[in-house]
């Protein structure tokens, strides 16, 4: 059996003290493409509208914001 | 008739005998040539440490030796160690001896096998709960707390005693009576009976003191501890404690007026105690049923933290009350990293509630992270172990394993680390942002399909 304080320490991958700073950023990216998605949804017409804009944008949108609610839900205290 | 009872007792005899594997035998060889014990009743609990020296007459090398409780205090038992001179445990395991099937021994493994005449030195200490008996049972708020304790004048012990001193350390100098078997002296709180000699094996000789106690007769008769590991970096600690006064039941009435104006610190009445948690918690929690109890004072310590707790009303004898503890701990402090994929937690089975506790009945469950495989226990202790459970937890779908263990009757000296060994992979941190991601873009897919479908009921004028 090997000695347990002889052992590295784990530490999370991610400091805890940038959560907050995280959530700010990758949030606020993926509220923006959020908006930008919805906006382009309403103002486009059947005709002006592009299938691969539509996915694209969504795509990074939904990418930003998981990660930006992974990181509020961290920093709040609610560790998953 | 004879025979018939005859071939019983060979019958029982045979029967008691495959039962117990292969019961041990007495060395009478083997002698406790000095007996120091003191016993400890100045808190709830019953500490008796006992140094002994023991010495082999015989002419072949002994390498156990066997320690025997006195009937009716197994029950009560709820520690065991011995150390010898150089303060090491050695190994002590419950046991039977042939023609003493009805009594409990414990068997002790010497480092070494001691030779023909000589000696060697144990330290023996045990810890006995719900040995120390109210009396009266009922008493007044006015009244102070009285208690009796039963006990033996020698040393229990299945070898010979050639000579034993005992001395009792009270809780305070009042007190109503002793059994004075010669020689005794008293001298403030503490009893010393002795020195008596050439006592033989097994005898038993009440020892009984019945003297004020007025520290806090605090059990907690169940402890609900759940410990939450996140990869994130976070060890999540909830504790949910019930407990109750068990010294004297307070009879008449409670008058809160004459309670505030009592302001001797010596009372038996629980006001506050004192929980210490590790130095690194933060984000501590102190509620029941109701809500937030906001009489707790945390102080910061150099090595741990202290929170002060004080009940939602003052406890007297027989008054129970429950209330949840819970606090965070960043993961560098128990969570090791051995091998790629391989962690050890290291952590404590029981932690500290109050100086000189008494826990009944203690559940520590362990919430592991998802995906975790070869799970594997090492206890300091013999504890229960439990069917393994399943949880679900915040943006969880797989679920977690929940380790569940059980054990009863602890004290103070069961505070020890548990260690946990289990695989995880890295990438399974990535699980749950992916699913929020997954489940975002589902949200978007729709809209997508929405705007999409036509509703309206005439055709669009404009066509291309």
């Amino acid at each position: 059996m090997v000695e347990i304080t002889t052992l590295p320490r784990y530490v999370s991958p991610v400091n805890p003290a940038v959560f907050p700073h995280l959530t700010v950023v990758l949030l606020g990216i993926g509220i923006f493409f959020t908006a930008w998605f919805f906006v382009y949804e309403v103002t486009s017409t059947k005709h002006s509208r592009s299938l691969r804009k539509e996915l694209a944008v969504s795509l990074v949108a939904s990418i930003f914001s998981g990660f930006g609610i992974l990181f509020l839900l961290l920093s709040v205290g609610i560790f998953v | 008739m004879t025979i018939t009872k005859m071939l019983n007792i060979l019958l029982f005899l045979s029967l008691s005998a495959l039962v117990s594997s292969s019961p041990l035998k007495i060395d009478q060889k083997l002698v406790n040539k000095n007996v120091e014990r003191s016993i400890d009743l100045t808190s709830h609990l019953v500490k008796l440490s006992t140094t002994l020296t023991l010495e082999n007459t015989g002419t072949s090398p002994v390498s156990n030796y066997l320690i025997s409780l006195e009937p009716g205090t197994i029950g009560n038992l709820s520690f065991i160690s011995v150390k010898d001179a150089l303060k090491e445990d050695l190994k002590v395991k419950p046991t039977k001896v042939s023609g003493h099937e009805d009594e409990v021994f414990y068997d002790v493994q010497l480092k070494q096998p001691l030779g023909a005449s000589r000696t060697v030195l144990l330290n023996l200490e045990y810890v006995l709960t719900r040995a120390l008996v109210p009396y009266p049972t009922e008493i007044t708020q006015k009244d102070k707390q009285l208690v009796r304790y039963f006990g033996n004048h020698y040393f229990y012990t299945p070898y010979t005693t050639i000579k034993q001193t005992t001395t009792v350390t009270l809780a305070s100098r009042n007190i109503e009576s002793y059994t004075k078997l010669k020689p005794v002296s008293q001298s403030d709180s503490s009893i010393s009976y002795g020195p008596y000699t050439n006592i033989a094996p097994f005898t038993i000789d009440v020892l009984n003191v019945h003297y004020e106690n007025n520290s806090p007769f605090l059990t907690v008769t169940r402890l609900h501890r759940l410990i939450e590991i996140s990869h994130w970096g976070n060890i999540a600690v909830e504790e949910n404690i019930e407990i109750v006064h068990s010294g004297a039941k307070l009879k008449g009435p409670f008058s809160r007026y004459d309670f505030q104006r009592d302001t001797s610190s010596n009372h038996h009445s629980i006001k506050a105690y004192k929980t210490i948690l590790p130095a690194a918690a933060y984000n501590i929690y102190y509620r029941d049923s109701n809500g937030n109890i906001s009489t707790s004072t945390v102080r910061p310590r150099k090595d741990w933290i202290e929170l002060e707790l004080r009940p939602r009303f003052p406890l007297f004898g027989g008054w129970r009350s429950s209330y949840t503890i819970g606090y965070n701990v960043p993961s560098y402090q128990f969570l090791y990293r051995k091998g790629a994929n391989t962690y050890v937690l290291a952590m404590r089975l029981l932690d500290h509630v109050y100086d000189d506790m008494h826990v009944e009945e203690l559940e520590t469950n362990i919430v592991l992270p998802v995906g975790v495989k070869n799970v594997k226990l090492n206890t300091p202790y013999k504890v229960e172990h439990l069917e393994n459970g399943e949880t679900h937890k915040y943006l969880d779908n797989l679920g977690r394993i929940v380790l569940k263990l059980r054990k009863s009757n602890l004290v103070e000296h069961h505070i020890q680390d548990l260690e946990l060994t289990y695989d995880w992979d890295t990438i399974t941190l990535l699980h749950e942002p992916l699913l929020l991601a997954v489940a975002l873009f589902i949200l978007f897919i729709i809209v997508i399909i929405y705007v999409r479908l036509d509703f309206s009921i005439n055709k669009s004028e404009k066509k291309e």
